[in-house]
């Protein structure tokens, strides 16, 4: 199904223009940022499909009495399983970014291939990262698969976007959060758009998350969850 | 002496109130297939899960080895092949994937891996199934594929915990069989089992647990020679009048006899030189005997006796 998602989503970029005559965006960037617009969704998704049964899984199924009862070290097997997880995830990304830049290429030739795709790239991956070590931790934390994996999703989908929303309304910089963080993605392609204006007439843009800062509320979120994430999964006991 | 597993004073307790095991100590040897028997609630899985490390103990030691599980359970546990209670299955792999998968935990070679798991498959007549979904297998086929995962690593020592829960009458019969190979092997089994006539086919040793403690251990043999009554069942090629049977209970040794249905039940001392006597008479007296058998109590009668007859057996 994410493979599915992850070729369908900008196909339907590459194919829907041309079927109703609509021109493709002046530039290579604009047209990047309408297809990479969705791949925040798409790694949330693939985060909680791949990170939500890391740890829960092995409880709630009880694979674990068959995986525990080895010569590894716990650490090593619920790391393992992250490095898992992240793997599928970055494939992911990886392939979605691959037929974007396929469709650039088509349609606006190889020189219109811009550095900050790259960067956009890489951020995306530091998001994935930080998506599957928070999902990783619902997992570890919470009995049953389904549930870290949607209490993961409509976290990073609709909980924390809210809270972003409230803390931009009442003036507040949600710098802190990460899905906020996550907008770089798209924000380093230097192109405008979307409503800069709160209903107060408060400037959002001047909200726009710090390139470095967002980064490293990124690698926070990673390295907080990733480790909590592991006590509470090494500790957990296979009752 | 060297002791494969050897528990030293375990003990486990849930909530500080729940005491599952209670100085529980034990050793086994290398080889031996040693019987962990107790009732629901005994603490033989408690038992089990810290001696594969799933949880520690709340004092004491387990050592596998001489390695100490919960210090050091990597080399602890590298001998150790386990299957407990009912895991669940990867049920999107294939028996290879799935064993593939164990044999780079177990830090098996490569090259080892695909020619063992058709060794392990072959052993579990699974051959023909080792590139099927396991999702499609019968509850008999996921326990028999946890065999082969715990034998895959040609292990020294295997814990099973029930393993042959869940099988049908031929299910059982097969992983009976695979215990008798494995003795044959001298591999360590270490068996927790409800089924007490499996325990007492396979096992050399059976030890009783109730209440989180041990009460009694013993090689089969001594358990056997005390389940035997004081009795012994006769049949002959022809029935046997009545005045034969009154005059069998004048032989020398015998107490009493009783004709049930097409055969007589001697009572005597319960000596084996009696026995033999009783029988050498009914050979020079010329009776037909077809078969002469001391009755014994099965090891459910004698759990039943030791443990108390409000407690099932589990």
């Amino acid at each position: 199904m994410v493979v599915a998602l992850t070729i369908f989503i900008p196909l339907i970029f590459y194919v829907i223009p041309p079927a109703f005559n609509i021109d493709y965006a002046e530039t290579a960037n604009e047209f990047a940022q309408s297809n990479l617009g969705f791949v925040t969704l798409l790694i949330i998704i693939s985060g909680a499909v791949f990170a939500g049964d890391a740890v829960s899984g092995e409880f709630e199924k009880k694979t674990g009495l068959l995986l525990f009862p080895t010569p590894q070290r716990r650490t090593s097997i619920f790391v393992g399983k992250f490095i898992a997880a992240l793997i599928a995830t970055f494939l992911v990304v990886i392939l979605y970014y691959l037929i974007t830049l396929l469709e650039i290429v088509q349609i606006y030739g190889l020189s219109e291939i811009s550095i900050e795709l790259l960067k956009s790239f890489l951020l995306a991956m530091i998001y994935a990262t930080s998506v599957v070590a928070i999902i990783y931790f619902f997992s570890s934390i919470l009995k049953r698969t389904i549930t870290s994996a949607l209490i993961g999703f409509f976290l990073l989908m609709m909980i924390l976007p809210i809270i972003t929303s409230v803390l931009m309304f009442v003036e507040v910089d949600p710098w802190f959060i990460v899905t906020h963080s996550a907008s770089l993605i798209t924000d380093v392609l230097g192109v405008g758009g979307g409503f800069q204006t709160g209903p107060r007439g408060v400037d959002l843009s001047s909200f726009d998350p710090d390139f470095y800062i967002g980064i490293g509320v990124m690698a926070a979120y990673t390295i907080f969850f990733f480790f909590v994430g592991i006590i509470i999964a090494k500790r957990r006991k296979m009752e | 002496m060297e002791y494969t597993i050897e528990i030293e004073n375990l003990v486990k307790e849930y909530n500080h109130d729940i005491r599952a095991l209670d100085n529980v100590s034990l050793k086994i040897r290398k080889g031996d297939v040693v019987g962990y028997v107790g009732p629901n609630g005994s603490g033989k899985t408690t038992t089990i899960k810290i001696l594969t490390n799933l949880f520690p103990p709340t004092a004491g030691h387990v050592y596998i080895n001489g390695n100490d599980v919960n210090k050091d359970p990597k080399e602890a546990l590298c001998s150790v092949g386990a299957l407990i209670e009912v895991p669940g299955v990867y049920d999107y792999l294939t028996p290879n994937e799935m064993l593939t998968y164990f044999g780079k935990i177990y830090g098996m070679p490569k090259k080892d891996i695909a020619h063992r798991i058709k060794e392990v498959l072959m052993l579990v007549k699974l051959s023909s199934w080792e590139h099927k979904k396991i999702g499609s297998f019968s509850t008999g086929m996921q326990r028999r594929l946890g065999i082969a995962k715990a034998i895959l690593h040609n292990p020294e020592i295997l814990i099973l915990d029930e393993p042959a829960i869940g099988l049908d009458p031929k299910g059982i019969k097969d992983v009976r069989n695979l215990i008798k190979q494995f003795q044959k092997e001298n591999i360590t089994v270490f068996l927790s089992s409800h089924l007490l006539h499996e325990v007492s086919e396979t096992c050399d040793t059976v030890i009783f647990l109730d209440k989180g403690k041990v009460i009694t251990s013993d090689s089969m043999e001594n358990i056997i020679s005390r389940t035997e009554l004081k009795m012994i069942e006769v049949k002959f090629l022809f029935p046997i009048s009545k005045e034969h049977i009154n005059y069998i209970g004048t032989i020398e040794g015998i107490d009493s006899v009783e004709k049930i249905n097409e055969h007589i039940r001697l009572h005597f001392d319960g000596n084996p030189n009696t026995s033999y006597q009783i029988l050498s008479k009914l050979i020079s007296l010329g009776y037909h005997v077809v078969s002469f058998n001391p009755i014994t109590k099965d090891l459910e009668d004698y759990y039943v006796s030791i443990v108390g007859d409000e407690r099932g057996v589990s």
